[in-house]
């Protein structure tokens, strides 16, 4: 593999990188406010796949505001999840936790009834014409990707540090009982998660959608690297979703580009390594501790 | 998190993940009567083995439409030999495993012929189990794995990938002269096949690819060995995948700015290959295929139509073998004087011979029935016939 060939195999694996980032922040998100994983996590995204789907390529709505309707909606799906398991939050998380998974099967098999078992093939949004850079091929598309997918951490990190919600969120994630002293409703806090969870699902959903292809099982595959990214950069950790996304995708490309039909043995057994090294991830996990 | 809670959490991931297997494994059923005798027999009991869910249930479905429709037809002319074919159809989700399951199920509640499955990979978890219990399996299969098993109760209802790529290869080589290839194929039954066949077709012909490149099939973010496609700077690229991947493969390709000639076999002539690719990177593509188009005579015209009015949609490649494979099916019954068995009936389709919408089957000691193709190319969102293709 020539240089060349190296700066360009890395730039597939970024693109791809960044929708893993984002799906490993939708993970993080939820965990680090509520001690939970979201098993259905990669089936939200999923639905705001087809939704885009539904949007943008059967009502030939634009891009963005096929975007905006389909993030709003998954978002409201996920906030209104938050509400049938925040019964169960105060007895037992792993009842939650057997929630989450259910929730999961559910979507994918209301996807199947709403959107039909074959799936659907989506168009790219813009011209997908090839951009060339000093003999490196970089994909118009890719370079949205990146784009949006930086888009959304830079909104997320301006959310969490600067507006009132956002900083209650964190304190919630801290230690929620003395949030809640401090009159901070952790209940809302907890439903803003998913929601946000939901909504970043959404967008990684929509920007993966014409890279690969829509249907019902799409989440699983698309989840599971997410979950990986996740615990391989810090589950809960938002800097450590983004690195560990990333990390994962130039793996993946690199592992696929040199020994393509090992790639899913070689990603998996190099993270397995990096987690073995580094058991709570590269920029390490911030534990969340419940009772 | 206590440790504790980590293991309940682990102990209840570990049993839902055996419930829901246990239950993926039952597979989905549905049409056609539970078992019934097979004494005093009156029907003919198909099984039909197929992707009804997943990535590959087009195939499933359009093998569903074909069988269905000739199933129709013989019954409305009396039956196959007077006996009424039932068709019966499971899912086996795109999954080996499954179709494995389903296969000893279709043993156990004695079927006497099972249709199955779209891909080389199922068919081939089938084999075994159909061919010990003596069961003629008809698969739309082409993978030469399959023929290599030397069973004498498989029939592929196409050729074989050798037969797909012999012709697709004198055509891109000896016709178009390219002598630049570049290969992406996956590493599942029927990529393995394709990728074996052309390679030898290219060996045959003093040619090695510039790249030959392999992945899993079930990988959608191919720009990794795409990248190093490019470098290899090709003038033709020969995929060796199913629709979807094949299609993404194009799509990727044309984003990447290879702007070789895509060659492949069957999946480049479905519709599903067009929409995953986008028209402006599906055009071009040649295609290997024994059906063109509805229109090469009066049986295509006549099998389009009828299509068309059951299902209000345009009838393929997959509809019109699995269609040939149960007509195939009904002759071998028809001249069975009512004796039938697994055994007779998979000793008369050696017997027949057939004129198809596909072409003469006439099937040999491994399964193989048919051994041409044709050379078509992508104009207008269209699989056109080139005529000199030689």
């Amino acid at each position: 593999m020539d240089l060349r060939e190296i700066l360009q195999t890395g730039v597939g694996g970024l693109s791809i990188g960044a929708v893993y980032a984002l799906v490993a922040l939708g993970f993080s998100i939820v965990y680090r406010t509520i001690g939970l994983v979201n098993f259905g996590h990669g089936d939200v995204l999923m639905v705001g796949a087809f939704l885009m789907v539904t949007f943008f390529v059967n009502s030939h709505l634009a891009f963005p505001l096929a975007l905006v309707i389909a993030v709003a909606l998954t978002a409201t799906m996920g906030f209104g999840f938050e509400r049938v398991l925040r019964p169960l939050e105060r007895k037992d998380l792993d009842l939650m936790l057997i929630g989450t998974i259910g929730f999961g099967i559910a979507l994918e098999g209301a996807a199947v009834l709403i959107w039909g078992s074959e799936g659907q093939a989506m168009p790219t949004p813009i011209n997908d014409t090839p951009i060339n850079l000093a003999g490196v091929t970089v994909r118009s598309y890719d370079v949205l990707v990146l784009v949006l997918a930086a888009a959304v951490v830079v909104g997320l990190y301006l959310f969490l540090e600067r507006a009132k919600a956002g900083t209650a969120m964190q304190a919630a994630a801290m230690d929620h009982e003395a949030a809640t002293a401090m009159g901070i409703d952790v209940a809302r806090c907890n439903g803003r998660a998913f929601a946000i969870g939901a909504g970043i699902a959404a967008v990684a959903g929509a920007l993966v959608g014409p890279r690969l292809y829509v249907s019902a099982g799409m989440g699983a595959a698309v989840g599971v690297k997410g979950f990986a990214a996740a615990i391989l950069g810090g589950f809960g950790n938002i800097p450590g979703a983004i690195v560990g996304g990333l990390a994962l995708g130039l793996i993946e490309a690199y592992a696929s580009g040199s020994r393509g039909s090992y790639s899913d043995v070689i990603t998996f057994v190099v993270f397995t390594a990096v987690i073995m090294l580094r058991p709570s991830g590269l920029l390490g996990e911030r534990t969340v501790s419940r009772p | 998190m206590s440790e504790k809670r980590v293991y309940r959490w682990t102990a209840t991931a570990v049993v839902l993940l055996v419930v829901s297997s246990l239950v993926a494994a039952c597979g989905r059923e549905s049409g056609g009567g539970g078992a019934s005798s097979s004494e005093g027999k009156k029907t003919l009991r198909v099984a039909l083995i197929g992707p009804q869910s997943g990535q590959l249930a087009s195939l499933g479905d359009w093998d569903y439409k074909g069988v269905t429709l000739a199933a129709n037809e013989i019954n409305d002319k009396g039956g196959a030999g007077g006996l009424k074919i039932e068709i019966t159809r499971m899912d086996d989700q795109g999954d080996p495993t499954t179709g494995g399951n389903l296969a000893r199920k279709a043993v156990s509640q004695k079927f006497d012929v099972v249709f199955g499955s779209s891909s080389s990979t199922i068919s081939l978890a089938m084999l075994p189990i159909l061919t010990g219990a003596k069961i003629p399996q008809v698969t739309s299969g082409q993978a030469d794995a399959l023929t290599q098993q030397k069973s004498q109760y498989i029939f592929l209802d196409s050729p074989t990938s050798t037969t797909y790529d012999a012709t697709l290869a004198e055509y891109v080589v000896g016709k178009l002269g390219k002598k630049k290839i570049a290969m992406i194929t996956n590493n599942g039954a029927y990529g393995a096949g394709e990728h074996d066949a052309f390679l030898a077709q290219l060996k045959k012909r003093g040619v090695k690819p510039v790249a030959d490149k392999v992945i899993p099939p079930d990988q959608k973010e191919m720009s990794g060995p795409l990248s190093q496609i490019r470098t290899a700077k090709p003038d033709a690229l020969f995929i060796g995948a199913e629709e979807v991947q094949s299609g993404l493969i194009a799509k990727q390709a044309r984003s990447l700015g290879i702007d070789a000639t895509i060659v492949e076999g069957a999946p480049a002539g479905t519709p599903q290959y067009r929409e995953t690719a986008g028209d402006e990177a599906a055009e071009g593509t040649i295609v290997s295929s024994p059906y063109l188009s509805n229109d090469l005579n009066e049986q295509t015209r006549a099998f389009a139509a009828a299509y068309k009015e059951a299902y209000g949609e345009t009838a393929e490649l997959h509809g019109a073998k699995a269609y040939d494979g149960l007509q195939l099916v009904a002759k071998a019954v028809a001249s069975l004087d009512g004796k039938v068995s697994g055994e007779a009936i998979a000793q008369a389709m050696h017997d027949i011979s057939y004129d198809g919408l596909l072409g003469h089957f006439d099937y040999n000691d491994v399964g193989v029935g048919l051994s041409q193709t044709h050379i078509g190319v992508i104009k207008n969102g269209e699989v056109e016939a080139v005529e000199d293709a030689g």
